[in-house]
């Protein structure tokens, strides 16, 4: 048995406050929704809850080890199951769920955790050195394998998580941030490349760092001829694209390109958040939330619903539940003496602070827009389910935190 | 290899490092929206979901000197879909039933009407009630169908009203654009003719303007309350000097003839009693928007019953304006009331031309009353040979002609009134001679006049000299309740001193009354009438038929002008029709006088 004075109650607490405003929220959000089904999101919401508490207990009376062990098997019942959804998948619509009798559960959910797992138990146990090329080849090709799976649907922001998985956890196993950066400089052509000034200062900067960091020969040779290779065919090939093509990409970094779609989105929940103002307009109060002109406001824009309602105060008390859960989590981290806890509690981290600041982000009108929900608030049942299982694993390890 | 890996307790750093900086980020962007922005981001809220609705305000009711309605508004309804909220097969195969228009049209009028999927697109206007009633009871078969009720100018017809009402017609975009007027905007209704036009500014009001709370379809939830609604202002009511009863005789008498005008007016006041143009046209169908066909057949009617005649139709007076020679010849002492020229002959030689007497047999030796009585020619050609252009053209500008008389109408023409500097730039200097001097004398020639300055000068002859200014409208009652009474303003006196009026008004009186007079049709027994003929002779056609009547002659109470065009000799024609307005005006005038002695008696 557990001795739950032991626990983490506070963090539980957090996380229990930040789901059950999310609750009220998406109770607010709909509640002048015209159908039943949409004004009662948030009792199914409050159900799910309770069913994300049992994994939750279930998880944190569980040993640290059983994930350990069970790791790699979990992880390949994952990409079986991302195979077999793809192959017998609904031939209608994107094939994205699982079904079980009612309940519906994301596979690329599922594959975020079980990743989390598979490249902790990887990196706990590798001889290999940090930098050596088998060890970042393995474990990329690890992420490769579901993100393939999982692109078929156009899911760019669920892509996105499982790299920044691991990149979080090629960090918190040891790597060095500059070279983290120097293996993500590809993609910083990229997006320089839009201006040949802008991308020759860039690589005139990645030169002189290269200089720095002394990586070796080899290493600086592959950096150097990837960056150049990005940077001229970046624009060779975005000459080449048609003009729709080029709008696609334009509109998902600046959204006000396209006022009838992802712009509208955006500019409803500018003015949503910003005529919240400091205090709000209190809870139902919210025009824009009640009169239909936000959108998604359940699910990716339950923030703007925060916002508006509750003004600057809700959402700065919301910013500061959620540093508090990070805050927390990598204190957990850094205490853990078994690495396979700690590399599992710092892949809970990135996937929350990534769709954290994403999400939030695009409320605000800065980031993308994505799809990413914003974890805990946004009405989901899998995605509730899976937040409170990251918890558990970090209110475990937290527990277990002197176990090797 | 050291130099790539990195200690737990640094990781530890940079991973705190990396989530203040996020949230940082976070707050930067919330106290930007919230803080800096939000008063930007409030407004813009508010503008998503209230919106401005101008309430139109009830136009003024126009109502005649008795308080009968002339026009009126009257409840209008268009129907109107909604094309996100129709239901195939359904809701536009029933509406079609009852307007009596198939699917395709009413398919073909939505698009054509269209603002946005979620705003009423109008099919059709003007719908019976008995159909908005069925709409209303039965709405669940017609899904998307809507109805809204406006308010439309409803004019009377047969009246002639025409004349002085005018109608309203939707703004263009030309008159907004010139006229600058902040007051009306695409759409809004305004005066485009007559005193619709005229007092367009009272009559409208001010508009109101509602706030309306609607969602993002553009559904409307009702009012806002947040702001409060600014109320319209009915526009005045207005109160003619007008009688319909007149109105309807003058109509009625000169409706077996083709085209002509009349225009009744109280000499003491100026006060227009009746104004008709004939041919006239239905202005109800110019408040909406009219089929080209029936605007083709108006506008290219050979009778022309858009020409308002009253006020717009010039015509040479013809031998109505011998009282003006003779009262010039009485003021620039060239004759006296026992004048005589040389006898009429059935007509005089002048140059090389013979210029004809109306009477082929002559009217022999007269006075100026009984050349008047008689209507002679030949008199007045040697009196106008006597005065000269110039004199008779001071003259006829000192009576008001060739000048507006500045009624309370738009458009009013000035007419002609020419003089030598006119036939020199006309004809060339010594290209003319005094001949025409002998065609103004019997009022031809160039000289052209409207009904309404006829009007005006025999209310001159009848008051005395003094000539008010023709006006219309004679109270207006603003919708607070004050009320503005008009009162009469004096416009001119005519250039005859008392002898000289004295004289011409027994002139009037001996056209019907003396023996040889030329409209002794008028004659009765209760009341005595004066007048003059006029025979208009008319290059186009036949010969322009007036006559101006004056009553009661002891105190003269109404002047009737009525002209025919293309009828023939005023006293055939044009002097009935006076007669019978003034016959409606003297019976109600004698009914009026009844009442009050019956009821003076009763009280005794």
């Amino acid at each position: 048995m557990l001795d739950y004075r032991q626990l983490d109650w506070k963090l539980i607490a957090v996380a229990l406050a930040l789901s059950i405003i999310g609750i009220i929220l998406i109770m607010s959000a709909q509640y002048y929704a015209d159908t039943e089904y949409q004004q009662t999101y948030f009792q199914r919401q409050i159900i799910w809850l309770f069913i994300a508490l049992v994994v939750f207990i279930v998880v944190i009376h569980l040993p640290m080890r059983i994930f350990d062990v069970s790791a790699y098997l979990l992880f390949f019942i994952t990409l079986v199951l991302l195979v077999l959804v793809l192959v017998l998948g609904p031939s209608r619509g994107p094939a994205r769920w699982f079904s079980f009798g009612p309940i519906n559960l994301a596979p690329s959910d599922i594959a975020k955790l079980t990743l989390i797992l598979a490249l902790s138990r990887f990196f706990a146990y590798t001889k290999l050195p940090v930098i050596s090329k088998r060890r970042l080849a393995i474990s990329g090709l690890m992420t490769l394998i579901p993100v393939m799976l999982i692109i078929k649907q156009p899911d760019l922001g669920t892509s996105l998580v499982f790299f920044v998985i691991l990149f979080m956890l090629w960090f918190w196993s040891g790597m060095s941030p500059w070279y983290l950066l120097l293996i993500l400089s590809p993609l910083v052509s990229l997006v320089t490349a839009s201006h040949w000034l802008s991308w020759a200062g860039y690589f005139v900067l990645l030169l002189s760092f290269l200089a720095l960091l002394k990586p070796g020969m080899l290493n600086s040779m592959v950096v150097v001829i990837l960056n150049l290779a990005f940077g001229i065919f970046t624009p060779f090939i975005w000459n080449r694209m048609a003009e729709y093509q080029r709008l696609r990409i334009k509109t998902f970094f600046d959204p006000s390109l396209d006022p009838r779609g992802a712009g509208y989105q955006i500019i409803q929940s500018k003015i949503a958040i910003g005529s919240g103002g400091i205090l709000g307009k209190g809870l139902l109060g919210g025009s824009q939330t009640r009169l239909d002109f936000l959108p998604e406001r359940h699910t990716d824009f339950i923030f703007s619903v925060l916002g508006e309602e509750f003004g600057l105060w809700g959402s700065l008390l919301v910013l500061s539940l959620f540093a508090f859960v990070f805050y927390r989590a990598i204190r957990i981290a850094a205490r853990c003496r078994s690495r396979f806890a700690s590399s599992t509690v710092m892949g809970a981290v990135a996937i929350l602070l990534f769709q954290f600041l994403i999400n939030i982000g695009m409320t605000l009108g800065f980031m993308p827009v994505t799809g990413l929900a914003l974890p805990f608030l946004s009405y989901g049942g899998t995605a509730l389910v899976l937040s409170w299982t990251l918890i558990g694993l970090i209110i475990s390890a937290d527990y277990r935190w002197q176990e090797y | 290899m050291e130099r790539y890996k990195i200690s737990l307790a640094a990781r530890e750093r940079i991973s705190l490092a990396v989530v203040a900086v996020v949230v940082l980020l976070l707050v930067v962007g919330l106290v930007k929206l919230q803080l800096i922005d939000h008063s930007e981001f409030l407004e813009k809220s508010e503008n998503n979901r209230i919106r401005v609705v101008p309430i139109t305000p009830r136009r003024g009711v126009v109502y005649d000197r008795e308080g009968k309605v002339i026009i009126d508004n009257r409840p209008s309804y268009t129907v109107s879909v909604v094309p996100a909220e129709e239901v195939k097969g359904k809701s536009l195969p029933n509406l079609g039933q009852v307007i009596g228009l198939d699917t395709l049209e009413i398919r073909k009028r939505i698009k054509k009407n269209m603002v946005s999927r979620y705003q009423p697109a109008p099919v059709k206007k003007d719908i019976p009630f008995d159909v908005v009633a069925i709409l209303e009871e039965q709405n669940r078969i017609f899904p998307g169908i809507s109805y809204q009720m406006e308010r439309v100018r409803q004019y009377p017809v047969e009246l002639g009203c025409e004349a002085f009402s005018g109608y309203v017609g939707e703004v263009s975009e030309e008159q907004m654009g010139k006229n600058k007027m902040y007051n009306y905007r695409l759409g809004s209704m305004i005066g485009k003719e007559g005193l619709e036009k005229y007092y367009d500014n009272l009559l409208r009001g001010n508009e109101g303007t509602a706030y309306i709370e609607v969602s993002a379809s553009g559904q409307i939830l009702g009012s806002y309350e947040g702001r409060e609604e600014i109320e319209a202002v009915p526009g005045s009511d207005l109160t003619l000097t007008i009688d319909l009863d007149l109105q309807r005789a003058g109509m009625e008498a000169i409706d077996t003839f083709c085209c002509g005008a009349i225009v009744a007016m109280d000499p003491r006041s100026g006060e227009v009693l009746a104004l008709l143009s004939y041919p006239n046209y239905d202005a109800n169908i110019f408040s909406s928007v009219i089929p080209e066909r029936m605007w083709l057949e108006i506008s290219g009617d050979s009778t022309h019953p858009l020409l308002n005649r009253p006020i717009n139709g010039l015509y040479p007076p013809g031998s109505t304006t011998k009282l003006l020679t003779v009262g010039a010849g009485m003021e620039e002492s060239i004759i006296n009331e026992n004048t005589t020229f040389k006898p009429c002959l059935g007509g005089m030689q002048f140059g090389n031309r013979f210029f004809r007497c109306w009477n082929a047999g002559g009217h022999g030796r007269l006075t100026a009353v009984h050349a008047l009585e008689r209507s002679c020619d030949v008199f007045m050609y040697q009196l106008g040979l006597k005065l000269g252009i110039d004199v008779m053209s001071r003259y006829f500008d000192l009576c008001g002609f060739g000048r507006l008389t500045g009624i309370d109408l738009p458009n009013e023409y000035a007419g002609l009134n020419p003089n030598s500097e006119y036939y020199d730039n006309r004809y060339g200097v010594n290209k003319w001679t005094q001949a025409l001097a002998l065609n103004n004398a019997i009022g031809q020639g160039e000289i052209l006049v409207t009904p309404l300055q006829l009007a005006q000068f025999f209310c001159g002859l009848a008051n005395g000299g003094i000539v008010y200014r023709p006006h219309i409208v004679k109270k207006i009652s603003k919708s607070s309740g004050e009320q503005i009474s008009v009162s009469p303003v004096m416009s001119f006196k005519l250039p005859f001193s008392e002898r000289t009026l004295e004289l011409l008004k027994e002139g009037l009186r001996l056209v019907v009354e003396g023996e040889k007079g030329t409209a002794r049709s008028l004659q009765n027994k209760y009341y005595s009438v004066g007048g003059k003929t006029g025979t208009a002779q008319n290059p186009h056609g036949d010969d322009h038929s007036w006559f101006v009547g004056v009553a009661p002659m002891d105190n003269p109470e109404i002047v009737v002008c009525a002209i025919v065009e293309n009828a023939g000799h005023g006293s055939e024609i044009a002097a009935p029709l006076v007669g019978k307005v003034i016959r409606t005006y003297m019976d109600k005038k004698a009914q009026r006088e009844n009442l009050a002695r019956v009821a003076d008696e009763g009280e005794r």
